[in-house]
């Protein structure tokens, strides 16, 4: 794992030794920016390093730095794994950003920290809060307070390979019955049915969770209804129409096996749709099928302003003004994402594109991951549990078990 | 004429002033071990002894609680799981990395055409960072696309096609497997240094009186190379008890807890459930076992000094 060392940060924390660099550094900074007295540096950091994101944020920014007054941005960007971790680091060295773009689970973490900002007046003022849809904008509160605004929001479905399905003779399945009997029925050779990821980390609990809230329970009646959810993967792995493997691949690694057809299904995100758009075979997607219930999870990332920023008016202003719907909706088109304002959805290419209206349709039964401080701790239950009962070492009621101890251990105790 | 030092040059004597050089010499080495090494120590022990969480953390709500913290690591069954697993992870290198490298010193002992370029060809194993050749065996062992699964068959070990790093019953050996790797040529790198000690004279008078292959290496080799393998897996130790970075990469500590040795449970402690005050605590104590390996390595580095520094009067 690579930690990227902050040239700053680390001269200013190491203390003593280096003050008389810093001080040096921080000279060159000031002369540097004197140049327009009156204009706000406002610090951002946020996890877009592929470069398929670069001409879409370049191009935010630049409008955001034309079209809000006095303010220039100053971006920087993190691996994935390492925002949230660097941001904590941040509440120790107290170098943090002005705004940041994080990944909606994160909320649980960073919600009990005192690092974001309160922005419940400022939304009251605004007053767009009820454009968002439901599960996006209730990911945003905390204990009652607004501490972030929906950027853009995702959710799973279910991708087919139509021509399998159609020489096969079955139908997209609805209920888990279904999926079960068609996943069943497309498994041939080297083939599985259906393929997910079931890694060991939030990527893999995001792929389970849907499954738990289609059988009816959450994670306060894990020992229930984790059992259910489990013993209905454990079934598909045992029939070989999902393969064993998928405990060590990523969301990435289930659509490659649906690329090169070696999977007839996949549960997916719609952020996988630029890429199968070049498959060269047609494929669909629809809804997760339910069990007691239809649900699926939401995924995307919320913007946040940090409670220690000294310009928290101007960094206000900057994200009220990337929620305008000419900002908006090219830096989201540009991404591939869906939108998580409802005001948007007749527009851009989510008005057209028959995939993306799908991933809409259900982002009104998308739920946010909303468990609290220690949510990550459940997580991680949630995950060893899934592991152990697809690789076989443990029966899914033990697994269920066992993890429920730990979730409710973690969640308990906030 | 006499030159005499004049009081008033200096109060001090020259072996004073000799003295006050050398400490301002050392001055720079202090300097960086108080900034990288004592500070952060302290800080973590610090960090152990109180309660602190990501909310304490800016709240600045932060309490001392003693050995609470000790006391809530050493109750947690991962913990336990976790310094079994570093244990076997330990003892399993050390085991294979030990014994490949003593049959490869012996080998390379020899002169033959190449000796050189292949022992340092080796060393590239050791050279590379941890992050490189976890990735490395990660993508050699994968079940679908990695060159073992698919060279096994070929070559008559189709037994040995294994998913080895998603199943939780093998993720630990492919995890030693890759340490071996990385391990035998430094291993192997010592031990032949060892070996060019042994005065070849005391094998040519072996011989001579009759004594095997075998016996000569049971009876000269293995004794002679007692302190040297002492050293040398004493210093594997250290390294192998701290590992990170290789099974961080290759599993992650999965399938299921399979591999989290006791260096990723700390981790995951401090950086994914944010729990500082038990994360420093488990960092402590990871640290046991190390330390009390380097203590004994530099006694017996100061035994040796002491009993060579005597018998070369």
């Amino acid at each position: 794992m690579s930690y990227p060392v902050d040239r700053r940060g680390f001269l200013r924390s190491s203390g003593a030794a280096t003050a008389a660099a810093s001080l040096g550094l921080g000279g060159a900074l000031t002369s540097c920016s004197s140049g327009k007295a009156s204009t706000v540096t406002l610090t951002w950091w946020d996890y877009f390093t592929l470069d398929n994101f670069q001409p879409g944020m370049n191009r935010l920014i630049r409008d955001i730095e034309s079209g809000v007054p006095d303010v220039k941005i100053e971006r920087r960007t993190f691996p994935f794994a390492d925002l949230v971790r660097q941001i904590t680091l941040g509440a120790i060295s107290g170098d943090l950003p002005d705004i940041a773009i994080v990944d909606n689970v994160s909320m649980n973490t960073l919600g009990g920290s005192h690092l974001l900002a309160d922005l419940t007046s400022r939304v009251e003022k605004w007053g767009q809060a009820d454009q968002y849809y439901k599960g996006p904008w209730d990911g945003c509160q905390v204990g009652g307070k607004t501490l972030g605004i929906p950027n853009n929001s995702n959710c799973l479905a279910l991708y087919y390979n139509t021509a399998m399905l159609k020489s096969a003779g079955v139908k997209p399945p609805t209920t888990w019955d279904e999926l079960a009997s068609v996943a069943q029925r497309l498994t041939s050779g080297n083939r599985y049915g259906l393929a997910l990821s079931a890694i060991k980390t939030e990527e893999g609990v995001f792929q389970f969770l849907p499954f738990l809230w289609q059988s009816g329970g959450d994670l306060n009646t894990f020992s229930a209804y984790g059992a259910t959810a489990l013993s209905f993967l454990d079934d598909l792995i045992r029939k070989g129409s999902l393969s064993e493997q998928c405990v060590g691949w990523t969301q990435q690694d289930a659509n490659t096996r649906f690329l090169n057809q070696r999977a007839a299904m996949q549960i997916n995100g719609p952020w996988q749709i630029p890429t199968l758009k070049k498959a060269a075979f047609e494929w669909d997607v629809v809804a997760l099928p339910h069990d007691k219930q239809a649900a699926t999870c939401l995924g995307g990332e919320n913007w946040v302003l940090m409670a220690k920023s000294k310009h928290l008016d101007k960094a206000w202003e900057v994200l009220e003004y990337t929620q305008r719907p000419s900002v908006l909706v090219p830096y989201l088109v540009s991404f591939g994402d869906l939108p998580s304002r409802n005001d948007l959805a007749s527009q851009g290419t989510w008005a057209s594109d028959p995939a993306l209206r799908l991933f809409l349709s259900q982002l009104p039964l998308a739920r946010p991951r909303q468990y609290g401080t220690h949510y990550a701790e459940a997580s991680e239950a949630v995950a060893e549990a899934e592991q152990a009962v697809l690789t076989g070492s443990a029966s899914p009621s033990a697994a269920a078990k066992t993890a429920a101890a730990k979730i409710d251990k973690a969640l308990g105790k906030q | 004429m006499k030159r005499r030092h004049s009081p008033r040059r200096s109060f001090l004597s020259p072996s004073a002033r000799r003295r006050r050089a050398g400490y301002l010499f050392c001055l720079p080495g202090m300097a960086y071990l108080a900034l990288f090494l004592a500070y952060p120590l302290f800080y973590n022990v610090w960090t152990s002894v109180h309660d602190v969480e990501l909310g304490q953390l800016l709240g600045g709500t932060e309490r001392f609680n003693g050995l609470e913290n000790y006391r809530a690591v050493v109750a947690d069954p991962a913990f336990w799981h976790s310094v079994r697993l570093s244990l076997v992870f330990t003892l399993g290198s050390l085991l294979f990395q030990f014994a490949i490298g003593f049959a490869l010193a012996l080998l390379f002992a020899r002169p033959f055409p190449l000796n050189g370029l292949l022992r340092s060809l080796l060393l590239v194993a050791w050279l590379l960072p941890p992050v490189v050749s976890g990735t490395l065996f990660r993508w050699l062992l994968d079940p679908e696309s990695g060159a073992y699964n698919a060279l096994f068959p070929a070559v008559g070990l189709g037994t040995l096609s294994h998913d080895w790093l998603t199943d939780p019953s093998t993720a630990m050996a492919g995890a030693i497997f890759a340490n071996v790797w990385v391990g035998v040529p430094f291993n192997m790198l010592l031990l032949l240094v060892g070996l060019h000690t042994i005065d070849p004279e005391l094998h040519e008078a072996a011989a001579i009186d009759g004594a095997g292959a075998w016996q000569r290496f049971r009876h000269i080799t293995l004794p002679l190379m007692r302190p040297v393998s002492v050293t040398v897996l004493l210093l594997g130790l250290v390294y192998t008890f701290k590992v990170f970075d290789l099974v961080f990469v290759m599993t992650g500590g999965g399938p299921v807890d399979a591999t989290r040795v006791l260096s990723l449970y700390a981790y995951e402690v401090f950086f994914t459930f944010f729990r500082f005050g038990q994360g420093a605590a488990a960092g402590l104590l990871l640290l046991v076992v190390p330390l009390l390996a380097g203590v004994s390595y530099v006694r017996r580095l100061r035994a040796e000094e002491e009993a060579s520094a005597g018998g070369a009067v």
